[in-house]
Parts: C-alpha cells; sequence; structure tokens
C-alpha cells in the first residue's frame, strides 16, 4: 500500500517538489494528530503507567517503591515461578519433540516419541510442583481466579465453536427461513450483555420457582441454587473428588451456560461467512468422484472451515480472559470466588479493597497469560490449520 | 456474505435427484434441531418481555404469561426508577463518542491509507498493540487520568462528567483499521484527477472519499454505537452518582438497590434493548456482514 502512495508520486526531485512532500508530510501528522493524542492518552501511556504502578505500594496515592514485591505476592518466591515455568517450557518443549517425531523417519520416530512422553511427565511433575509452592506460600486468590478463568475456558469455548459449526453447517443447506434463523441466534449477542445478564439473573434464581429449576423439574431433579452455589458440580452429581479435579462450581456453570448462549450466534454467522467461500466447484468435484456427504464433511468442509475455527477459538479464549460484565452481574457472594475470574478478581482488589499496585501488577500478569495462551494456541493449533 | 450463504451452492451437499426418504428425514432433524434451537435463543427474551408486564405477585409465583399486561410498569421504571435519566445519559454518551470517532477514525484512517508520511507504519503499529492490551490493564491509570492524578485537567477531576464517559471512546485502532483498509483501495486516478483540480487531501476526502465509503463507515458507526451504549465497567468507575449513570450501570444498581421488583427491572430491561434493537433490525445485513467480514466485537 505505502509503495502504491510512493509511486504514485513523481520520482524527480525538485525544489517545488520537495516542498510538496513537506507539505504532504505536515498534512499526514495532521490528520493522525487527533486520534493519536486520544490513543495515546488511554491506550498506550497506561500500559507503561500501570507497569510503573506494579513496582509501588499504591494505595489510591502512590506509596513506597517496592520493586517487584507486588508480584512476589502472586508467586510467593521467584523460584516458586520459575520452576512452574520450567514445567511449562518442558510440556512445550515435549509438544515440539512429538511433532517433529512425525517428520523424520520411522526408527528415529519411536525414540523421539518415548522423549516426548518422558518430557511431558516430566514437564507435568515440575509443573505442579512449581504450582503446588505458589498455592502454598503466594497468592491463592489469584491463583484460584485463574483456575477458574481456565475452568469457565474451557468449559465455553469449545462448546461454542462446535454449536456455532452445527447450526452454520445446517443453516447452510437449502432451508426456509434461513435468514430468520440466523438473526434469531445472533440476537443474544448483539443484546447488550448487562440487559440479558440482569435476566439470567433470574432463570437462574435459587427459587424453587426460577425457570432453571423449572426445567430440570421436567427431568426429575429436585430445585439446585445455580448462581448461588459453591459446591462443585460434580460433588452435586455424587461424585467425590475435591481441589481441582472437581472441577466448576454449579454457580459457575451457570455462568458458563450464559456465556455459551450469548455467543453462540457469532460463531454461527462467522462459520456461515467461512462457508461461503469454500468453493463450490470442490464439492462438485467430490461428488463425481462419488463422495458421501459424511465424506465431503470431513474432507472438504472440516479443513477448509480451520482457519475459521481456529480464529474462533483464538477469539474465544482471549474473551474469556478478559469477560467482565457478565460475570460481574452474575455472581453472588455465596458462590464465593468459585465464580471470580481473574479480570473480576483485578477489579475489586482495585475497586473495593483499593490495592492498585496490587491490582495492576496482577493485570500485568494476567496480559502475560494471555499472551503466552496465544502463542501456544499459535504453535500448537495453528500448524493443524489449513489455508487452501 | 449473505448474499454467498443464499446462492443455489448448497444443494451441492446433497446428492441431487436421489431424494430417499433418508433425505426427508435428514430435513426433518435439521429444521427440528435449528427450531428448538431458536426457542432457546429467544425464550430469555420472550420471558423478559412478559415478566416485564406482570404484577409483583405474579413475578414471584413465576407465571409464564401475565393474566393482564401492566404497561404501567413501564411507565413507573422510566419515571420513578430514573431509567428516563439513566436512557438520556446514555444517548448524549452514545451521541458524542459517535461524533469524535467519526472524526479522528475518517481523519487517521485516510491519513493511514493514503498519505506518505515518515514514521507512519510505526504510528500504526502502535495503535493495532492497543488492541490487543486487556482493558485490566488499562483501566487503572486510566480512571487516575480522569480523575486528575496523573496530569492537571480542566476542571479538576472529571469524575461525574460527560467528559469522563466519552472522551476516552472518541479514538480507536480498530475504527481506524477498518477505514484505512478501505480507504487504501481507492484507486489513485481518482486522487489524481483531483489533486488536477487543484483539490488538497481534505476536500479529496469530503468530495470523494467519503460519498463512497458509507459501508465501511455505517460498520464504524454500528460497532461506535454498540460499544457506546454497552459500556459497563467504565462507567460503572467514573459514575458515583446516579445522576450521571448510563442505561446498563443504571440497570445494575437497580437490581442492587431496589431488590426484588422484578417486573421493574424487567420493564428497565427492555428499555436498554429497545435502541440495540432497532438499529439491528434496521441494518441487519450490514451489522452481521460488518461482524463477518471483521470478526471483531466492538
Amino acid at each position: 500500500m505505502t509503495e502504491a502512495t510512493l509511486s504514485s508520486m513523481p520520482k524527480k526531485a525538485g525544489s517545488s517538489l520537495s516542498r510538496l512532500r513537506t507539505r504532504e508530510q505536515i498534512t499526514g501528522y495532521l490528520f493522525v494528530l487527533p486520534a493519536f493524542i486520544v490513543i495515546l492518552i488511554f491506550g498506550l501511556f497506561p500500559i507503561g503507567y500501570s507497569f510503573y504502578m506494579s513496582l509501588f505500594n499504591w494505595r489510591v496515592t502512590k506509596g513506597a517503591f517496592v520493586g517487584g514485591s507486588n508480584y512476589l505476592l502472586i508467586f510467593g518466591t521467584w523460584t516458586n515461578l520459575l520452576i512452574t515455568l520450567a514445567g511449562i517450557a518442558l510440556i512445550v518443549a515435549a509438544f515440539l519433540v512429538w511433532n517433529s517425531a512425525f517428520r523424520t523417519i520411522a526408527k528415529g520416530k519411536q525414540i523421539a516419541k518415548l522423549v516426548a512422553a518422558v518430557m511431558l511427565i516430566l514437564g507435568g511433575v515440575v509443573f505442579v510442583t512449581g504450582w503446588g509452592q505458589m498455592y502454598e506460600t503466594g497468592n491463592k486468590n489469584f491463583l484460584v481466579s485463574l483456575i477458574v478463568t481456565f475452568y469457565y475456558a474451557i468449559g465455553t469455548v469449545p462448546a461454542e465453536v462446535i454449536i456455532g459449526m452445527i447450526l452454520a453447517f445446517m443453516l447452510y443447506q437449502d432451508i426456509i427461513g434461513k435468514d430468520i434463523f440466523r438473526m434469531v441466534y445472533f440476537l443474544p449477542y448483539v443484546t447488550p450483555s448487562v440487559t440479558s445478564a440482569v435476566v439470567f439473573q433470574i432463570i437462574f434464581s435459587l427459587r424453587e420457582t426460577s425457570i432453571a429449576n423449572m426445567i430440570i423439574g421436567w427431568f426429575g431433579i429436585k430445585p439446585q441454587g445455580w448462581r448461588f452455589e459453591p459446591k462443585p458440580f460434580l460433588n452435586l452429581l455424587g461424585i467425590d473428588l475435591s481441589g481441582f479435579l472437581a472441577g466448576p462450581s454449579l454457580a459457575l456453570i451457570s455462568i458458563m451456560i450464559y456465556g455459551i448462549w450469548s455467543f453462540v450466534g457469532y460463531n454461527t454467522v462467522i462459520f456461515l461467512a467461512g462457508l461461503g467461500n469454500i468453493p463450490k466447484e470442490t464439492y462438485e468435484a467430490a461428488e463425481i468422484d462419488g463422495a458421501s456427504r459424511v465424506q465431503m464433511f470431513r474432507s472438504i468442509t472440516m479443513p477448509l472451515l480451520s482457519p475459521t475455527t481456529f480464529y474462533l477459538t483464538l477469539i474465544g479464549f482471549i474473551g474469556t480472559f478478559k469477560a467482565f460484565n457478565h460475570i460481574f452481574v452474575l455472581r453472588t457472594p455465596s458462590a464465593r470466588e468459585s465464580v471470580i475470574t481473574t479480570s473480576l478478581l483485578i477489579f475489586d482488589n482495585f475497586y473495593k479493597a483499593n490495592q492498585y499496585g496490587v491490582a495492576t501488577a496482577q493485570a500485568i500478569v494476567l496480559f502475560l497469560v494471555i499472551l503466552g495462551l496465544t502463542m501456544a494456541q499459535n504453535k500448537f493449533l495453528g500448524e493443524k490449520v489449513f489455508y487452501g | 456474505m449473505d448474499s454467498a450463504a443464499a446462492k443455489p451452492q448448497a444443494k451441492y451437499t446433497y446428492q441431487r435427484g436421489k431424494r430417499s426418504p433418508m433425505f426427508y428425514i435428514g430435513k426433518i432433524l435439521i429444521y427440528l434441531v435449528l427450531i428448538v434451537g431458536a426457542i432457546i435463543f429467544i425464550f430469555p427474551f420472550f420471558w423478559m418481555v412478559s415478566s416485564s408486564l406482570m404484577t409483583l405477585g405474579e413475578t414471584i409465583t413465576r407465571q409464564l404469561v401475565p393474566k393482564a399486561p401492566q404497561w404501567v410498569n413501564y411507565l413507573e421504571a422510566w419515571n420513578q426508577a430514573k431509567f428516563s435519566k439513566y436512557f438520556m445519559n446514555s444517548v448524549f454518551v452514545t451521541l458524542g463518542t459517535l461524533a469524535g470517532l467519526l472524526v479522528t477514525s475518517i481523519l487517521a484512517g485516510y491519513a493511514f491509507g493514503r498519505i506518505d508520511f515518515k514514521g507512519k507504519n510505526f504510528i500504526f503499529g502502535l495503535f493495532l498493540a492497543t488492541m490487543m492490551i486487556p482493558e485490566s490493564v488499562t483501566l487503572i491509570p486510566n480512571y487516575l487520568m480522569i480523575r486528575g492524578s496523573i496530569l492537571p485537567i480542566p476542571g479538576g477531576t472529571w469524575l461525574n462528567t460527560y467528559w469522563a464517559l466519552t472522551i476516552p471512546f472518541i479514538a480507536n485502532a480498530f475504527s481506524i483499521f477498518l477505514l484505512r483498509q478501505f480507504f487504501a483501495q481507492i484507486p489513485n486516478e481518482l486522487w489524481d484527477a483531483a489533486r488536477i483540480d487543484g483539490a488538497d487531501h481534505l476536500r479529496f476526502l469530503i468530495q470523494v472519499v467519503l460519498p463512497i465509503s458509507k459501508a465501511p463507515i455505517m460498520t464504524v458507526l454500528l460497532f461506535g454505537f454498540t460499544g457506546a451504549w454497552n459500556a459497563f465497567q467504565w462507567p460503572l468507575l467514573v459514575t458515583t452518582k446516579d445522576t450521571w449513570r448510563p442505561i446498563m450501570v443504571g440497570l445494575w444498581s437497580f437490581v442492587q438497590e431496589a431488590g426484588p421488583q422484578t417486573h421493574l427491572l424487567m420493564a428497565g430491561a427492555v428499555i436498554s434493548l429497545i435502541p440495540i434493537l432497532i438499529i439491528y433490525f434496521l441494518t441487519q445485513k450490514q451489522f452481521t456482514q460488518g461482524i463477518a467480514t471483521t470478526g471483531l466485537k466492538g
């Protein structure tokens, strides 16, 4: 694009031309200036200032310089962090070895796979050790909030992608009223999240007559506490697990259901656009070769949709880590920390507890976690994407 | 995207000519799933409207539909529950934000797309970088900025002002990016012709570029509108008095303050949804298309 603008300008140098170029430059700066001022002050400056704040004992007003202490509050000790990161690095390396195993010759393959497996186990052990120590000496609330966020992401993103794909695929057939269906599916996404969350507050209320309890009542299940229930879902089913394995609380699951409800339509629309981009000739050719519909779906639709799937997974994960409004509206005091995701915890530390320094440090750690996850997904999922 | 979906190409996923009973069973199953899905998606809306027309007693015993619709609920929510104030606040904030957003993003989008100046790519890169930063990181410094704790600002503090609710949002990288992509594709011949006629960049932008850029500008407006109308976290932070609350904060605080007045709450929820619904139904195609091609939430 830059080249295009350049080549449109005469190449010859001259005094009037150079004056013209200077004017061109000034016009450019003037045009960008209003946006630049706003984005500089409210978009760029805060990034640096956030880091600056995180180095101080900052409570409403600036206090003493404390260096990395606010970060140490999270991790306990730097060693804990290093051990945890080393564990993650080992797991990542194990995946890399495993992946490269498929490219090498048959003999090395077995060895490489073995090495990868050993590294994976080792990495897992190291990671759990580091995490355990952080949990002992660091900020439990923050670490728990990361797990809650992780549950929330795992509980919503795959479901949203799969349901979105199914609905899009069905809508892509010859369907009467296709536009109406699409409009209805998209409606929850367009609805302001506070508005719809307020409605779901009442749907998931603990009253015996609430909509959620009415629906499970049809299946003979007794009324539940929903948004107010901090107990892990699996415990309610009678499975006796504790800690991380026990899974999300019923309160968090209520929020997940809301999340899926509000986001599926977005995925459907994006998948529909993706389906529209697949050339029909591909299907014709496959039809001539006698491919069945299932075969066509598996060998044409799925691979050609993989960039869309990848994109939606990525956007979905980043979105869940940033999610705030609906969780804030749907949470209840009695669900305690079982619904507090990291972005909510940061907000509470800032807004309620006035711990500005601690909150900024946690925000920066959250950003790094998002960045790491994005890079990991790019590496591992991105490789499986087929770009035609 | 809509036109692509409407093409008959979908047929090729079926084996034409061989319409076996399986075909019809498949069709029926598809319709069944689609309709059940539609009911699940639409139900909360139905229930919201229905509850907003109930008496308080009916909301407690959880009727599905009110015996006699209580339209007076809307009047009560509008007047007593101050939703009129919240609503008007949101209208002003949204209009102000959109006006600013249009000016900044059209100018910057044009400069990035069509003018060559030093450091252009660097500045553009900086802008794009802000799109990846989560709100949690920028929220706290921005709050201090608006409170007047970092730089001296006119009036001392902007807490509880329209400035706090609009100024931080009158420019964003996404809108600039969107317009830049479009402006850069405008053929250079147009600019050359305009320049021969003695036009400068600003005149070319206003007289030639803008009239042919209605679609991307509309997309920017739609995203800007939903963003400003739906804003919650930031207004919650910078408005402490209910005279300044925009609608979403008003709705949330109504839950906190009014207790279990479900019928009024639902009336408020419907009120908060109406502008978005009107815009959505009027610009349905543009709306979904804008999101499908840009793939971003506003």
